[in-house]
Protein backbone atom coordinates (compact mmCIF):
# COMPACT_ATOMS: atom_id res chain seq x y z
CA UNK A 1 0.00 0.00 0.00
CA UNK A 2 1.81 3.13 -1.18
CA UNK A 3 1.01 6.59 -2.41
CA UNK A 4 2.89 6.70 -5.69
CA UNK A 5 3.12 10.47 -5.72
CA UNK A 6 4.94 10.44 -2.37
CA UNK A 7 8.51 9.12 -2.06
CA UNK A 8 9.31 5.65 -0.84
CA UNK A 9 10.76 5.74 2.65
CA UNK A 10 13.36 3.14 1.79
CA UNK A 11 15.00 3.75 -1.57
CA UNK A 12 18.20 1.87 -2.30
CA UNK A 13 19.78 4.53 -4.49
CA UNK A 14 19.58 6.93 -1.52
CA UNK A 15 21.92 5.18 0.88
CA UNK A 16 21.07 6.91 4.13
CA UNK A 17 17.38 6.05 3.68
CA UNK A 18 18.16 2.36 4.19
CA UNK A 19 19.05 2.56 7.88
CA UNK A 20 16.77 5.54 8.50
CA UNK A 21 13.45 4.01 7.46
CA UNK A 22 11.34 1.43 9.29
CA UNK A 23 11.40 -2.17 8.08
CA UNK A 24 7.83 -2.89 9.16
CA UNK A 25 4.69 -1.54 7.52
CA UNK A 26 3.21 1.61 9.07
CA UNK A 27 -0.05 1.32 10.96
CA UNK A 28 -2.84 3.02 8.99
CA UNK A 29 -5.44 4.58 11.25
CA UNK A 30 -8.14 7.17 10.79
CA UNK A 31 -7.32 10.78 11.51
CA UNK A 32 -8.56 12.08 14.83
CA UNK A 33 -8.52 15.48 16.50
CA UNK A 34 -4.75 15.22 16.97
CA UNK A 35 -4.21 15.11 13.21
CA UNK A 36 -7.00 17.50 12.24
CA UNK A 37 -5.71 20.29 14.47
CA UNK A 38 -2.36 22.05 14.51
CA UNK A 39 -0.50 25.17 15.55
CA UNK A 40 -1.31 28.44 13.79
CA UNK A 41 1.23 31.21 13.53
CA UNK A 42 0.49 34.90 13.34
CA UNK A 43 2.11 37.72 11.38
CA UNK A 44 3.44 38.90 14.73
CA UNK A 45 6.31 36.44 14.52
CA UNK A 46 7.46 37.81 11.16
CA UNK A 47 9.85 40.72 10.59
CA UNK A 48 9.51 42.84 7.46
CA UNK A 49 12.58 41.41 5.71
CA UNK A 50 12.26 37.79 6.84
CA UNK A 51 11.37 36.77 3.26
CA UNK A 52 14.29 38.65 1.69
CA UNK A 53 17.39 36.48 2.05
CA UNK A 54 19.47 39.07 0.19
CA UNK A 55 18.80 41.51 3.05
CA UNK A 56 17.97 39.61 6.21
CA UNK A 57 21.55 38.65 7.09
CA UNK A 58 23.69 41.05 5.07
CA UNK A 59 25.61 44.04 6.34
CA UNK A 60 24.06 47.40 5.60
CA UNK A 61 24.75 48.35 2.01
CA UNK A 62 26.12 44.93 1.07
CA UNK A 63 24.61 41.98 -0.78
CA UNK A 64 25.28 38.26 -0.97
CA UNK A 65 27.03 36.92 -4.09
CA UNK A 66 25.00 35.17 -6.73
CA UNK A 67 22.11 35.53 -9.14
CA UNK A 68 19.21 37.26 -7.39
CA UNK A 69 15.86 35.53 -7.82
CA UNK A 70 12.27 35.75 -6.72
CA UNK A 71 10.61 32.47 -5.76
CA UNK A 72 6.86 32.88 -5.56
CA UNK A 73 3.59 31.04 -5.93
CA UNK A 74 0.39 29.92 -4.27
CA UNK A 75 -0.28 27.36 -1.57
CA UNK A 76 -3.44 25.38 -2.28
CA UNK A 77 -5.40 22.48 -0.88
CA UNK A 78 -6.20 19.43 -2.98
CA UNK A 79 -9.45 21.05 -4.16
CA UNK A 80 -7.53 23.99 -5.56
CA UNK A 81 -8.52 26.45 -2.84
CA UNK A 82 -5.80 28.93 -1.94
CA UNK A 83 -4.63 28.56 1.65
CA UNK A 84 -4.05 31.66 3.76
CA UNK A 85 -2.00 31.91 6.97
CA UNK A 86 0.35 29.09 5.98
CA UNK A 87 3.75 29.58 7.61
CA UNK A 88 6.54 28.83 5.11
CA UNK A 89 10.14 28.47 6.25
CA UNK A 90 12.91 28.06 3.68
CA UNK A 91 16.64 27.32 3.89
CA UNK A 92 19.35 26.84 1.31
CA UNK A 93 23.06 26.83 0.46
CA UNK A 94 24.87 29.96 -0.73
CA UNK A 95 25.81 30.63 -4.35
CA UNK A 96 28.87 28.39 -4.00
CA UNK A 97 26.88 25.46 -2.59
CA UNK A 98 27.92 25.97 1.06
CA UNK A 99 25.49 25.89 4.01
CA UNK A 100 25.93 28.08 7.05
CA UNK A 101 26.05 25.02 9.31
CA UNK A 102 28.72 23.56 11.56
CA UNK A 103 28.26 20.09 10.04
CA UNK A 104 28.72 21.11 6.41
CA UNK A 105 32.11 19.51 5.59
CA UNK A 106 32.75 21.45 2.38
CA UNK A 107 35.66 23.92 2.27
CA UNK A 108 33.77 26.33 0.03
CA UNK A 109 33.70 29.79 1.60
CA UNK A 110 30.76 31.07 3.57
CA UNK A 111 29.24 34.29 2.27
CA UNK A 112 29.37 36.80 5.13
CA UNK A 113 26.27 38.46 3.70
CA UNK A 114 24.16 35.33 3.48
CA UNK A 115 22.46 33.38 6.27
CA UNK A 116 20.33 31.16 4.07
CA UNK A 117 16.94 31.12 5.77
CA UNK A 118 13.64 32.97 5.46
CA UNK A 119 10.04 32.99 6.64
CA UNK A 120 6.73 34.11 5.22
CA UNK A 121 3.03 33.64 6.01
CA UNK A 122 0.75 33.32 2.97
CA UNK A 123 -1.60 36.23 2.37
CA UNK A 124 -5.39 36.01 2.23
CA UNK A 125 -5.18 34.70 -1.35
CA UNK A 126 -2.62 32.01 -0.51
CA UNK A 127 0.28 33.87 -2.13
CA UNK A 128 3.89 33.82 -0.96
CA UNK A 129 7.11 35.39 -2.21
CA UNK A 130 10.78 35.15 -1.28
CA UNK A 131 13.72 37.08 -2.65
CA UNK A 132 16.99 35.19 -2.50
CA UNK A 133 19.98 34.11 -4.58
CA UNK A 134 20.23 30.97 -6.66
CA UNK A 135 21.91 28.30 -4.51
CA UNK A 136 24.88 26.36 -5.87
CA UNK A 137 24.94 22.63 -6.50
CA UNK A 138 27.18 20.68 -4.13
CA UNK A 139 28.69 17.20 -3.80
CA UNK A 140 27.72 14.76 -1.05
CA UNK A 141 28.58 11.16 -0.23
CA UNK A 142 26.03 8.61 -1.46
CA UNK A 143 27.06 5.97 -3.98
CA UNK A 144 30.50 7.49 -4.03
CA UNK A 145 30.41 11.24 -4.48
CA UNK A 146 27.23 12.55 -6.08
CA UNK A 147 25.91 16.03 -6.77
CA UNK A 148 22.74 17.51 -5.39
CA UNK A 149 20.79 19.56 -7.90
CA UNK A 150 20.36 23.22 -6.93
CA UNK A 151 17.47 23.32 -4.45
CA UNK A 152 15.68 25.27 -1.74
CA UNK A 153 14.19 23.49 1.28
CA UNK A 154 10.58 24.39 2.10
CA UNK A 155 8.72 23.72 5.36
CA UNK A 156 4.97 24.44 5.56
CA UNK A 157 2.34 24.44 8.30
CA UNK A 158 -1.22 24.21 7.00
CA UNK A 159 -4.22 24.42 9.30
CA UNK A 160 -3.81 20.87 10.66
CA UNK A 161 -0.91 18.57 11.39
CA UNK A 162 -1.98 16.27 8.55
CA UNK A 163 -0.90 19.05 6.19
CA UNK A 164 2.57 19.46 7.68
CA UNK A 165 5.02 19.25 4.80
CA UNK A 166 8.77 19.50 4.28
CA UNK A 167 9.93 19.40 0.68
CA UNK A 168 12.46 20.84 -1.76
CA UNK A 169 12.12 23.04 -4.82
CA UNK A 170 14.43 22.32 -7.75
CA UNK A 171 15.19 24.63 -10.67
CA UNK A 172 13.77 24.10 -14.13
CA UNK A 173 16.36 22.78 -16.55
CA UNK A 174 18.91 21.67 -13.95
CA UNK A 175 20.56 18.59 -15.53
CA UNK A 176 21.33 17.13 -12.07
CA UNK A 177 17.63 16.57 -11.28
CA UNK A 178 17.17 13.42 -13.29
CA UNK A 179 19.94 11.50 -11.49
CA UNK A 180 18.99 12.71 -7.99
CA UNK A 181 18.04 9.69 -5.85
CA UNK A 182 15.89 11.84 -3.56
CA UNK A 183 13.79 12.96 -6.51
CA UNK A 184 13.77 9.46 -7.95
CA UNK A 185 12.47 8.01 -4.67
CA UNK A 186 9.07 9.26 -5.90
CA UNK A 187 7.61 6.38 -7.95
CA UNK A 188 5.25 8.54 -10.04
CA UNK A 189 7.40 10.28 -12.66
CA UNK A 190 4.78 13.00 -13.19
CA UNK A 191 4.68 13.79 -9.48
CA UNK A 192 8.44 14.47 -9.54
CA UNK A 193 7.73 17.42 -11.82
CA UNK A 194 5.66 19.02 -9.04
CA UNK A 195 8.95 19.80 -7.26
CA UNK A 196 10.35 21.93 -10.07
CA UNK A 197 10.20 25.71 -9.82
CA UNK A 198 9.47 27.05 -13.30
CA UNK A 199 11.30 29.99 -14.80
CA UNK A 200 8.82 32.90 -14.64
CA UNK A 201 9.92 35.74 -16.86
CA UNK A 202 6.82 37.72 -15.87
CA UNK A 203 8.42 38.05 -12.43
CA UNK A 204 11.80 39.45 -13.45
CA UNK A 205 12.64 42.88 -12.08
CA UNK A 206 14.89 45.72 -13.21
CA UNK A 207 16.54 43.40 -15.68
CA UNK A 208 18.55 41.86 -12.86
CA UNK A 209 16.32 39.63 -10.76
CA UNK A 210 15.02 36.37 -12.26
CA UNK A 211 11.70 34.84 -11.24
CA UNK A 212 10.71 31.26 -10.44
CA UNK A 213 7.17 30.05 -9.86
CA UNK A 214 6.55 27.20 -7.41
CA UNK A 215 3.00 26.30 -6.34
CA UNK A 216 2.51 23.91 -3.45
CA UNK A 217 -0.48 21.65 -2.71
CA UNK A 218 -1.18 20.42 0.83
CA UNK A 219 -3.16 17.24 1.36
CA UNK A 220 -6.70 16.94 2.68
CA UNK A 221 -8.26 14.81 5.40
CA UNK A 222 -8.90 11.78 3.24
CA UNK A 223 -6.46 8.96 2.68
CA UNK A 224 -6.02 9.23 -1.06
CA UNK A 225 -4.46 6.56 -3.21
CA UNK A 226 -3.92 7.27 -6.84
CA UNK A 227 -2.74 3.82 -7.86
CA UNK A 228 -3.18 1.18 -5.19
CA UNK A 229 -6.39 1.18 -3.17
CA UNK A 230 -6.04 0.47 0.48
CA UNK A 231 -6.99 -3.09 1.34
CA UNK A 232 -10.54 -3.41 2.57
CA UNK A 233 -11.72 -0.14 1.07
CA UNK B 1 -20.76 9.56 -10.07
CA UNK B 2 -18.19 12.06 -11.19
CA UNK B 3 -16.11 13.53 -8.40
CA UNK B 4 -14.22 16.75 -9.04
CA UNK B 5 -10.61 16.07 -9.97
CA UNK B 6 -8.32 16.56 -7.01
CA UNK B 7 -4.89 18.10 -7.15
CA UNK B 8 -2.02 15.84 -6.20
CA UNK B 9 -0.38 16.96 -2.98
CA UNK B 10 3.22 18.10 -3.37
CA UNK B 11 5.63 15.24 -2.67
CA UNK B 12 7.66 15.29 0.52
CA UNK B 13 11.47 15.44 0.37
CA UNK B 14 14.03 14.94 3.11
CA UNK B 15 14.70 17.89 5.40
CA UNK B 16 18.40 17.01 5.09
CA UNK B 17 21.19 17.30 7.65
CA UNK B 18 21.10 21.13 7.73
CA UNK B 19 17.44 21.60 8.66
CA UNK B 20 18.55 23.68 11.64
CA UNK B 21 19.31 26.64 9.35
CA UNK B 22 15.64 27.07 8.52
CA UNK B 23 13.93 25.51 11.54
CA UNK B 24 16.13 26.26 14.56
CA UNK B 25 18.53 28.84 13.12
CA UNK B 26 19.99 30.00 16.45
CA UNK B 27 21.79 26.66 16.79
CA UNK B 28 23.72 27.55 13.64
CA UNK B 29 24.49 31.06 14.87
CA UNK B 30 21.84 32.77 12.75
CA UNK B 31 19.90 35.15 14.95
CA UNK B 32 17.67 37.15 12.63
CA UNK B 33 14.13 36.08 13.46
CA UNK B 34 11.95 37.46 16.26
CA UNK B 35 11.65 34.05 17.90
CA UNK B 36 12.23 30.37 17.35
CA UNK B 37 9.12 28.24 16.89
CA UNK B 38 7.82 25.89 19.56
CA UNK B 39 10.41 26.64 22.22
CA UNK B 40 7.84 25.81 24.89
CA UNK B 41 4.59 23.92 24.28
CA UNK B 42 2.64 25.77 27.00
CA UNK B 43 3.12 29.12 28.69
CA UNK B 44 3.97 29.14 32.36
CA UNK B 45 4.33 25.44 33.08
CA UNK B 46 4.45 25.18 36.88
CA UNK B 47 6.94 22.89 38.61
CA UNK B 48 3.96 21.03 39.93
CA UNK B 49 2.59 20.06 36.52
CA UNK B 50 5.84 19.84 34.52
CA UNK B 51 6.92 16.51 33.10
CA UNK B 52 10.23 15.78 31.39
CA UNK B 53 10.62 13.45 28.45
CA UNK B 54 13.96 12.56 26.95
CA UNK B 55 15.35 9.92 24.67
CA UNK B 56 17.15 9.11 21.45
CA UNK B 57 16.14 8.02 17.99
CA UNK B 58 18.09 4.94 16.90
CA UNK B 59 18.70 4.10 13.25
CA UNK B 60 18.99 0.60 11.76
CA UNK B 61 22.63 0.39 12.85
CA UNK B 62 21.56 1.18 16.42
CA UNK B 63 23.28 4.56 16.21
CA UNK B 64 21.50 7.59 17.68
CA UNK B 65 20.40 10.07 15.02
CA UNK B 66 22.13 13.40 15.71
CA UNK B 67 20.44 15.52 13.05
CA UNK B 68 16.74 14.89 13.58
CA UNK B 69 14.00 17.40 14.31
CA UNK B 70 10.99 16.34 16.35
CA UNK B 71 7.78 18.31 16.49
CA UNK B 72 5.44 17.30 19.27
CA UNK B 73 1.73 18.04 19.32
CA UNK B 74 -0.63 17.42 22.21
CA UNK B 75 -3.83 18.50 23.90
CA UNK B 76 -4.06 20.30 27.22
CA UNK B 77 -4.96 18.72 30.56
CA UNK B 78 -8.64 18.85 29.63
CA UNK B 79 -8.20 16.99 26.39
CA UNK B 80 -8.59 20.02 24.13
CA UNK B 81 -6.41 20.81 21.13
CA UNK B 82 -5.81 24.50 20.54
CA UNK B 83 -3.99 26.22 17.67
CA UNK B 84 -2.05 28.47 20.05
CA UNK B 85 -0.55 25.91 22.42
CA UNK B 86 0.57 22.29 22.61
CA UNK B 87 3.25 22.54 19.92
CA UNK B 88 6.97 22.05 20.53
CA UNK B 89 9.91 21.86 18.14
CA UNK B 90 13.03 20.14 19.39
CA UNK B 91 16.15 18.79 17.76
CA UNK B 92 18.33 15.90 18.79
CA UNK B 93 21.70 16.93 20.25
CA UNK B 94 24.27 17.33 17.47
CA UNK B 95 26.78 15.24 19.46
CA UNK B 96 24.81 12.77 21.59
CA UNK B 97 21.52 12.51 19.70
CA UNK B 98 19.48 13.06 22.87
CA UNK B 99 16.30 15.14 22.80
CA UNK B 100 14.58 16.69 25.80
CA UNK B 101 11.06 18.00 26.15
CA UNK B 102 9.52 19.77 29.12
CA UNK B 103 5.75 19.79 28.90
CA UNK B 104 2.57 18.87 30.78
CA UNK B 105 0.80 15.57 30.80
CA UNK B 106 -2.03 15.74 28.25
CA UNK B 107 -5.56 14.88 29.28
CA UNK B 108 -7.88 12.35 27.70
CA UNK B 109 -9.40 13.76 24.55
CA UNK B 110 -13.05 13.06 23.88
CA UNK B 111 -13.82 10.88 20.85
CA UNK B 112 -16.67 11.69 18.50
CA UNK B 113 -18.81 9.00 20.15
CA UNK B 114 -18.25 10.54 23.58
CA UNK B 115 -15.78 7.95 24.85
CA UNK B 116 -12.41 9.00 26.23
CA UNK B 117 -9.24 8.39 24.27
CA UNK B 118 -6.00 7.37 25.88
CA UNK B 119 -3.61 10.19 26.70
CA UNK B 120 -0.74 10.63 24.26
CA UNK B 121 1.72 13.04 22.64
CA UNK B 122 2.25 12.93 18.86
CA UNK B 123 5.87 12.83 17.65
CA UNK B 124 6.51 14.04 14.07
CA UNK B 125 10.09 13.30 13.01
CA UNK B 126 12.24 14.40 10.06
CA UNK B 127 15.97 13.99 9.34
CA UNK B 128 18.50 13.30 6.60
CA UNK B 129 17.64 9.94 5.05
CA UNK B 130 13.91 10.30 5.76
CA UNK B 131 12.12 10.98 2.50
CA UNK B 132 8.90 11.41 4.44
CA UNK B 133 8.26 12.30 8.07
CA UNK B 134 7.80 9.49 10.59
CA UNK B 135 4.84 9.85 12.92
CA UNK B 136 4.50 8.04 16.21
CA UNK B 137 2.83 8.60 19.56
CA UNK B 138 3.98 8.36 23.14
CA UNK B 139 1.24 6.96 25.33
CA UNK B 140 1.59 6.87 29.09
CA UNK B 141 -0.09 3.66 30.18
CA UNK B 142 -0.22 0.38 28.32
CA UNK B 143 -3.62 -0.50 29.77
CA UNK B 144 -4.92 2.85 28.65
CA UNK B 145 -3.62 2.16 25.19
CA UNK B 146 -5.19 -1.27 24.93
CA UNK B 147 -8.58 0.24 25.63
CA UNK B 148 -8.11 3.01 23.10
CA UNK B 149 -10.84 2.59 20.53
CA UNK B 150 -8.58 3.72 17.73
CA UNK B 151 -6.21 0.87 18.35
CA UNK B 152 -8.72 -1.87 19.03
CA UNK B 153 -8.63 -4.89 16.77
CA UNK B 154 -5.16 -4.38 15.46
CA UNK B 155 -2.81 -7.31 15.39
CA UNK B 156 0.29 -5.70 16.75
CA UNK B 157 -0.30 -6.25 20.44
CA UNK B 158 3.23 -7.50 20.96
CA UNK B 159 4.58 -4.16 19.69
CA UNK B 160 2.30 -1.83 21.64
CA UNK B 161 4.96 -1.47 24.32
CA UNK B 162 7.06 0.50 21.79
CA UNK B 163 4.64 3.39 22.33
CA UNK B 164 5.16 3.45 26.10
CA UNK B 165 8.06 5.31 27.73
CA UNK B 166 10.23 4.00 30.52
CA UNK B 167 8.79 5.77 33.55
CA UNK B 168 11.49 6.86 35.97
CA UNK B 169 8.98 8.52 38.26
CA UNK B 170 5.73 10.46 37.88
CA UNK B 171 7.55 13.37 36.28
CA UNK B 172 10.36 11.84 34.27
CA UNK B 173 10.05 9.62 31.23
CA UNK B 174 12.49 8.11 28.74
CA UNK B 175 11.01 7.53 25.31
CA UNK B 176 13.46 6.02 22.84
CA UNK B 177 12.42 5.54 19.24
CA UNK B 178 13.78 2.64 17.20
CA UNK B 179 13.56 2.76 13.42
CA UNK B 180 14.38 -0.92 12.95
CA UNK B 181 15.16 -4.11 14.84
CA UNK B 182 13.41 -6.12 17.54
CA UNK B 183 12.19 -2.99 19.30
CA UNK B 184 11.05 -1.22 16.11
CA UNK B 185 8.62 1.52 17.10
CA UNK B 186 5.12 1.57 15.64
CA UNK B 187 4.79 4.39 13.11
CA UNK B 188 1.43 5.71 11.96
CA UNK B 189 0.05 6.70 8.60
CA UNK B 190 -3.20 8.59 8.10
Amino acid sequence: MIKKHQPLRKFHDYKSSISRSPNKEPLWINSSSSEMSGPLFSEKIINKNDNDLTLNFSKIGEKPLGQEIFVHGFVKDENGNNLKNVLIEIWQANAGGKYRHQNDPSNIKLDENFGGCGRFITSSDGYYIFKTIEPGAYPYPNRGTEWRPRHIHFSLFGSMFLQRLITQMYFEGDPLIKSCPMVNSIPDINARKLLIGRLDLSKTENEKILGYRFDIVLRGKEQTFFENKREGL
Amino acid sequence: MNEPKKLIDTPSQTAGPFLHIGCTPRITGINIFKSELGLIPFQDISDNEAINIKGKIYDGNNEPIIDAMIETWQCDVNGNYSSNQGFARIVTDLKTGEYQLKTIRPGNKINTDGSLSASYITFWIVARGMNRPLITRMYFLENDLKNDLVLNNIKIEDRLNTLIPYTEDKKNFIFNIYLQGKKETIFFEF
